[in-house]
């Protein structure tokens, strides 16, 4: 049994539509970066469901990279939250805002 | 003959390189020079004056002179009237009027020179290399000057005599008055050279030429132009040669001291005075009027041009003779004599006495540069005071002084038999037969006449009150001792302005029927002679009527009987006032007119105040626009763009989910815009 | 390959400098500079080209090399010399190794990083006056500024930063004006072109000129190109009123800066002009002779009374090159053989002498630490060399007959006087010349003030005679100035003979 390509898209709009809500509302940096997981994932989402619909590999493999890509934006991003609870003492990302002007 | 004879001539050139070699050692090696550097100056002028003399004697062989030594630069011409080709050279002209010329200059330097020795030298001058380097540059401007066979060669000599009267007048550069003197004579002379560029420059777009002599003259080719009605830069000939040829008399009137550019001779005053001789005999101030008898053909085209010069001159005689009637400072009556006097000339060429007034010029030379030396000995015998108030009683103390002094001061006066009566006469005769027929012409005349009067005067009375009475302060009683290096020059030039004036005895030539007009023999091609600078041709070309009361002879007689007469009685007014023991000011009896004539009828005050009251608070102004409107205009843009971005950079609040939402929020209204393009909503 | 050997030893020069220690670079680099300006001197006698750049004349020295190719067009390497450009590159190689000389004195900190720049400019001002290709051309063009931006911005007086963003900023916005004029003219010329290579250019502005682009008919479109270079250009000339950025970064650059911006940099906005507009649109010219002229004059009565009105003796010196640019211009748009061909005497004319003035200048505050004209009088006591050197270049500026001034300003009078192109122009010429009287009259007023009358400094310094170095460089440029003065014709006929074909085509219009 199939599942028609447009429930794939439904879902990934549904994945990354919260984070995009959990990007745009939460202050917990925490989850500021699941959130952009969330929606990393909803792009492989898609970028595997196209794939499978036009029944070649390009779009696995590149769901592949992403993955390892957001493994790699992970590492990055918790060490910037380390750094940020040192100094701050806080992970509230409305709290550092000295890199503007 | 015009002749382009080789021979001597080849030399020629070698009477301005003498001067020059002289400045390059002097400027290089003066400090370690003995005498300071005065030697290669004296040396080379006497090699100038050595190889002009075999000048006039080659031109009195009946050769002439005319070639191009070394082209400056040539190119395509735009010219009205047809030349296509133009080119800029610098060229040894000798014909008689330069060869003269050239004995004149040389000899007043070389004697300058020598006078230096004394007057400078002796008095433990500092800065003396300095001195002579100028002197030798200003000897080769001049000399380089005279025998220039183009117009353009003249103008940059004319430029480098006048930067060389601007270093020597601000000799003393340490006070105050010398370098604002210096400024003065420059800034009033370059206005003249003003138009007299832009004279050169339309003469030379004109005709394609600057030749001054030959077929290829731009005299020629303007003689041409009125022949056949060529119309120039939109005018008739003859009024377009009016039109450049009185923008070069700017230059002349600003060189040669004449109304309204003499303001700056005074102050010139401030060099040393053998410069002061130096300038006003033979070089700077002279140049101006040599420039128009050089060019005379150009001027004989155009009455109108004529009339003015001859009016201009008439008046400046009034004028400066007036002004120096009660200076009190012996070397600022010499200073309004020499305006005065070049005033005589410019009238003398004005109504075509190309003779009289080249005539005057070379008395003029003689007599002027003898008085300023004369003064300069006068300033040693008093230690440097030149208040002829504290004088007085020199007479007896120094004889040889005064004796020369005395015979260029009856030159000055016109007395017969010195040499400035013979010349001043024939202008004035000239004057006259030309202003019988042209009322303007009479008045420029009757201008000079009365001119005569003030300057018997004002001559007399600087030398009473220098020489006569009793001395009048302790320095007069005891004065300083003068050298022979003083003395020779003095007397060389005293005996040169009492006989000069026999070159050219019309007067007598015409009672006793003899020919012994020299002069005018001389400047009429009877000797070596370049076709079409005669003063025959001049004279054919002149379109003045003469008129005569009665003959010829009677008016002749009747003038120069006036000017003398004239000239004793402002001497015996002169000799009444101040040939006292112990004479008084009466100039305070002018009442309202000394106060007038001692500030020298405002003329000074307008000058200045163009200047400094209009010239200097327009720029001030022009700097304030510039500063605020369009210096504003760019530092406004800079500041718009600044507080514009500084408007938009509000955007980065430095909260990242303002950004997020920014960036969700622009790619929405991209889509959208995208959408509505593409045609979505329709 | 001669050009190449000229850039190349440049811009070696310029890194080894950079890296030298700071205590050999100024020597270092002066020697540097001699390789340069000794070749520039071998070119110039060895030049055989003749004719036009633009107008296919011989070029000397020519190399051409691919480089990169964008769609239809082709970018290359090439560079040639012809009678405008060579005089050009040599004032930039001389009065680079003299500027070199002259920054021994008030250079003291950085001294490396400082003569680095300086050769790498020369690298760049070379290609300037040698680039045949747009692009090659526009590079170094912009490379030219940075540098200087960096000499004023370091090493400058007390606003030096605002001075130099000014001046980056504003002939950085000019030349995008120029940039962008110049892509629409090529992309307007359409098919008749496939390269940036200017003679290409130039020979297709003749043969009918562009088609048409964005919308704009082809003359249109030329005359607005030709008014948007024109502007583009007028930035670094200065034309009135575009100057303001001069005075400012004169006064704050370091006197070897000021050297190379009014030797050197201000001639390559009017060599930009002749190269570009008076070569490439002759009909565009006579078209707007006439208001041309008009702020020719306009750049020399104004700049030249604003000179008047100023006491620093860096801006008096700074306003007078605004006058005395827009001299270079009248007698660009008289276009004929003695205008044109006197503007580019004029050029290199004001180099030596501009450079001159502020080297003496650049001396005196060595010696006193202040421009003031009040601050001072009588230092001719005290320095009297440099001082005589002072005036001898005043005279020079003045246009003084036997130095090179006089050359360039009476062939500029006299070729615009009876130009056939320009309406009126007796009329402008007159009223141009009258600059010489005003060039007079705040030259001598500022000299009365500071060298003449009883000394006085305001300042706490002992003034003593300038040391050797100083002067020498001085007495080189016063040189120059007397040789080219006596005996114009060295560089005249290569100039008169690479310009000729421009005018005649003007001749013919």
């Amino acid at each position: 049994m199939t599942v028609d390509v447009q429930y794939y898209v439904l879902l990934s709009m549904a994945v990354f539509c919260i984070g995009l809500f959990g990007v745009l509302t939460r202050r917990n940096a925490l989850l500021f970066l699941m959130s952009v997981e969330l929606m990393l994932n909803a792009a492989n989402i898609n970028l595997i469901a196209f794939a499978f619909y036009h029944g070649n590999l390009t779009g696995q493999l590149f769901a592949l990279f992403t993955m390892a890509l957001a493994a790699a934006e992970v590492a990055v991003g918790l060490g910037i939250i380390l750094v940020l609870y040192r100094n701050f003492r806080d992970v509230d990302v409305t709290v550092p805002t000295t890199m503007r002007w | 003959m015009a002749a382009t004879a080789t021979g001597p001539f080849g030399f020629a050139p070698a009477i301005a390189v003498f001067p020059l070699v002289a400045f390059v050692i002097t400027l290089l090696f003066g400090r370690h020079l003995p005498k300071k550097g005065a030697l290669p100056g004296i040396i080379a002028t006497a090699g100038s004056l050595l190889v002009s003399l075999v000048m006039v004697a080659a031109v009195a062989g009946g050769n002439a002179h005319h070639t191009e030594l070394y082209e400056w630069t040539a190119g395509a011409a735009m010219s009205e009237t047809g030349a296509e080709t133009i080119s800029f050279s610098f060229g040894v002209l000798i014909d008689p009027l330069s060869a003269l010329m050239l004995v004149i200059v040389s000899t007043v330097a070389l004697l300058v020179h020598v006078f230096s020795l004394g007057y400078m030298n002796a008095e433990g001058e500092t800065g003396l290399p300095r001195y002579y380097a100028e002197l030798g540059l200003f000897t080769f401007s001049m000399l380089a000057f005279v025998f220039a066979d183009n117009l353009l060669m003249a103008f940059m000599f004319f430029e480098l005599v006048g930067l060389c009267s601007y270093l020597l007048i601000g000799f003393w550069f340490r006070t105050k008055s010398a370098p604002s003197a210096a400024k003065k004579a420059f800034l009033v002379t370059r206005f003249g050279d003003y138009f007299f560029l832009v004279g050169v420059v339309a003469i030379a777009a004109t005709f394609g030429t600057v030749g001054f002599a030959g077929e290829e003259s731009f005299v020629t080719a303007a003689e041409t132009a009125i022949d056949n009605g060529t119309t120039l830069f939109g005018f008739d000939a003859e009024t377009w040669v009016t039109i450049t040829g009185l923008l070069v008399l700017g230059g002349v009137l600003g060189k040669s001291a004449q109304f309204p550019f003499h303001t700056w001779l005074p102050d010139a005053m401030e060099g040393p005075t053998t410069v002061s001789a130096l300038i006003h005999a033979a070089t700077m101030v002279a140049a101006g009027v040599y420039l128009v008898a050089r060019m005379f053909g150009y001027y004989a085209l155009s009455p109108t041009a004529l009339a003015i010069i001859a009016f201009v001159g008439g008046f400046t005689a009034l004028f400066a003779a007036t002004m120096a009637v009660v200076k009190d400072d012996i070397k600022q009556v010499l200073a309004y004599s020499t305006i005065s006097q070049y005033g005589y000339m410019m009238l003398g060429l004005g109504v075509g006495g190309y003779v009289a007034g080249v005539f005057h010029l070379m008395n003029h030379a003689f007599f002027k540069a003898l008085l300023f030396l004369g003064a300069g000995a006068v300033i040693i015998l008093m230690h440097h005071e030149q208040d002829m108030w504290k004088m007085g009683g020199l007479k007896d103390k120094a004889p040889v002084v005064y004796y020369t002094f005395l015979a260029g001061a009856l030159a000055l006066a016109g007395i017969v038999p010195f040499s400035g009566f013979w010349s001043k006469d024939e202008v004035l005769f000239d004057a006259l037969a030309v202003g019988l027929e042209q009322p303007v012409i009479l008045a420029a005349y009757a201008m000079g006449l009365i001119a005569v009067f003030f300057t018997g005067f004002y001559t007399f009375r600087m030398v009473f009150l220098t020489f006569h009475g009793e001395p009048r302060s302790e320095t007069a009683e005891e004065p300083h001792a003068v050298g022979w290096a003083v003395k020779v020059p003095l007397i060389a030039l005293g005996t040169l302005a009492a006989v000069a004036g026999f070159a050219n005895l019309a007067p007598v030539a015409n009672l006793l029927g003899a020919d012994i007009t020299f002069l005018e023999f001389w400047l009429d091609g009877e000797y070596g002679y370049v076709e079409g600078l005669t003063y025959h041709a001049y004279h054919e070309t002149v379109a003045f009527e003469e008129g005569y009361i009665g003959s010829e002879t009677t008016t002749m007689l009747l003038s120069a009987g006036l000017s003398l007469g004239l000239a004793l009685a402002g001497a015996f007014t002169a000799h009444t006032l101040y040939n006292v023991p112990e004479p008084a000011r009466h100039t305070r009896k002018l009442g309202g007119a000394y106060r007038v004539l001692k500030r020298n009828y405002y003329q000074d005050e307008y000058q200045v105040w163009l200047a400094e009251g209009l010239t200097l608070p327009l720029a001030r102004a022009a700097d304030r626009f510039d500063q605020t409107v369009i210096d504003g205009v760019v530092n406004g843009t800079s500041r718009i763009s600044l507080s514009g971005s500084n408007a938009v950079k509000r955007l980065q609040t430095g909260i990242v989910t303002n950004y997020a939402a920014l960036l969700v929020g622009g790619f929405i209204g991209l889509l959208l815009v995208l959408g509505y393009i593409g045609g979505w909503f329709a | 390959m001669m050009i190449e050997a000229l850039i190349a030893v440049a811009l070696l020069g310029a890194l080894v400098t950079f890296v030298a220690p700071n205590r050999i670079a100024g020597k270092l680099a002066f020697a540097i500079s001699l390789v340069p300006a000794a070749l520039s001197l071998w070119l110039f006698a060895a030049f055989d080209g003749s004719g036009n750049a633009l107008r296919g004349g011989e070029l000397a020295f020519e190399s051409q090399a691919a480089w990169i190719e964008i769609g239809e067009y082709s970018i290359s390497w090439f560079v040639g010399l012809d009678g405008i450009s060579l005089p050009l590159v040599v004032l930039t190689t001389i009065l680079c190794t003299l500027a070199i000389v002259s920054s021994w004195t008030p250079i003291d900190e950085r001294e490396s990083q400082f003569y680095g720049l300086i050769l790498f400019i020369e690298a760049n001002l070379i290609g300037v006056f040698s680039a045949l290709d747009f692009f090659l051309w526009f590079v170094f063009w912009e490379a030219v500024l940075i540098p200087m931006y960096l000499l004023i911005g370091i090493w400058g007086g007390p606003r030096r930063k605002y001075a130099a963003i000014k001046f980056f900023v504003y002939t950085n916005v000019a030349s995008l004006v120029m940039f962008g004029a110049f892509i629409a003219l090529v992309f307007g010329l359409g098919d008749s072109v496939t390269s940036f290579a200017l003679p290409e250019i130039a020979g297709a502005m003749l043969d009918g000129g562009p088609e048409g682009f964005f919308g704009l008919e082809g003359t249109t479109l030329a005359s607005v190109v030709f008014v948007a270079m024109f502007l583009g250009f007028a930035v670094k000339v200065p034309i009135v009123p575009f100057h303001t950025w001069l005075p400012d970064a004169h006064v704050e650059a370091p006197t070897p800066a000021s050297v190379l911006l009014a030797g050197v940099l201000l001639k390559m906005g009017t060599y930009a002009l002749l190269r570009f507009n008076f070569t490439m649109f002759p009909e565009q010219v006579e078209m707007y002779a006439v208001p041309i002229a008009a702020i020719a004059v306009i750049s020399v009565i104004y700049g030249a009374m604003l000179a008047l009105a100023q006491t620093d003796l860096k801006r008096i010196v700074a306003y007078s090159s605004v006058s005395s640019m827009g001299y270079v211009i009248l007698g660009l748009v008289a276009y004929t053989q003695f205008g044109v061909g006197g503007a580019t005497f004029q050029m290199v004319s004001h180099g030596l002498i501009s450079g001159l003035m502020f080297m003496a200048v650049g001396v005196i505050y060595n010696a006193t630490h202040t421009r003031m004209v009040t601050d001072m009088s009588g230092l001719a006591d005290r320095m009297p060399i440099a001082v005589g050197i002072l005036i001898a270049g005043a005279f020079g500026y003045m246009g003084l007959p036997l130095m090179s001034g006089f050359y360039g300003e009476f062939t500029i009078f006299f070729g615009a006087f009876g130009s056939d192109l320009l309406d009126y122009s007796p009329l402008f010429t007159a009223a141009a010349m009258f600059g010489i009287v005003i060039v007079a009259g705040y030259l001598l007023f500022a000299l009365q003030r500071t060298v003449f009358g009883p000394y006085r400094l305001e300042t706490d310094y002992e003034v003593g005679r300038a040391p050797l170095h100083d002067i020498a460089p001085m007495v080189v440029l016063l040189g120059l100035i007397i040789l080219l003065g006596v005996a114009p014709d060295l560089i005249f006929d290569m100039i008169t003979d690479a310009i000729d074909p421009i005018i005649q085509y003007g001749g013919d219009l």
